[in-house]
């Protein structure tokens, strides 16, 4: 189960509203390859995976997560306070200020909603693992792509902090994929499902 | 709060811990309540042992109370398994 800790992992604050920035960065509270879609993805994977390395991974990263969509949700939350209305207009912000004032909702930059179809959990660990690996490229080029176009140092130190986790959530991934194939058949990964194909994996499901 | 554990420094675990997720809520609520706020000092106390209780007999519970000289923690099984149940 899950224990909150009043903190934020990485400090945010922010002085300066930018309404147009929040709709930018809200595409990581829920977008394709935001952070809800990671938390749900690994959270999810969990139960499928066989081997103690692997699990662990899966369960640590997974509630990291959870702490950078709350990141994400403090950072679009300042760049919305004190906004007037010609404020809103102005920047872009008015069709999600219609609908949401300036509460949080999980939605990419384009306004499309957040679906579970953002992420995937097949009940395999090579296939699951090579999802999360691309799953953290993702999203440290929308890290870039949001850096190249935030000008106040206040807004990309902590998603310079956040596109820096995604490098080393790629990187254990990587060592977590390495270890199950490790447990597999090294002249073909693919001969049997280790999370389904049970006697077929046989001992190798113990470590 | 009753639970099928076989184990009763386990059972102190649930029973206290729940006991503990309940008072937080009615206390958000109810901040003022010295009444609730002297069951929570005496159920945080009882939670506090019974958790030290179960780690030292059977490992930790949270990341951050792993003792060994090695990574415990990876340990199966998880909850999902049926650890700690």
């Amino acid at each position: 189960m899950w224990r909150y800790e009043k903190r934020l992992q990485y400090p945010v604050n922010i002085s300066q509203p930018n309404p147009k920035l929040a709709q930018f960065i809200i595409s990581q509270y829920g977008g394709p390859d935001g952070e809800a879609a990671a938390a749900m993805r690994y959270l999810s994977q969990r139960y499928a995976m066989p081997y103690e390395k692997g699990k662990a991974v899966l369960n640590d990263v997974g509630t990291e997560e959870l702490g950078h969509f709350e990141i994400i949700g403090a950072i679009v939350h300042q760049l919305t306070r004190n906004l007037t209305p010609q404020e809103i207009e102005e920047s872009g912000f008015g069709p999600y200020y219609i609908d949401h004032t300036t509460g949080l909702w999980p939605q990419a930059a384009g306004g499309i909603p957040f679906n579970a179809c953002e992420f995937q959990s097949k009940g395999d660990p090579v296939t699951d693992l090579f999802e999360d690996l691309a799953a953290e490229q993702k999203a440290r080029v929308t890290y870039d792509n949001i850096l190249r176009v935030v000008k106040d140092p206040e807004v990309c130190d902590p998603i310079r902090f956040l596109r820096e986790r995604e490098v080393v959530h790629f990187q254990r991934f990587g060592e977590a994929l390495r270890d199950v194939q490790e447990h597999l058949n090294s002249r073909n990964f693919y001969a049997f499902n280790p999370a389904f194909d049970k006697a077929s994996a046989g001992s190798q499901t113990a470590s | 709060m009753t639970c099928g554990c076989k184990n009763q420094l386990l059972m102190n675990v649930y029973e206290t811990g729940f006991a503990m997720d309940d008072i937080l809520l009615y206390l958000d609520t109810h901040p003022t309540d010295q009444e609730a706020m002297n069951y929570y000092n005496y159920i945080r106390q009882l939670n506090q042992e019974a958790v030290r209780a179960y780690e030292q007999a059977y490992g930790p519970l949270m990341a951050d109370q792993v003792s060994s000289d090695n990574w415990s923690w990876i340990k199966s099984p998880w909850p999902w398994e049926g650890g700690n149940a």
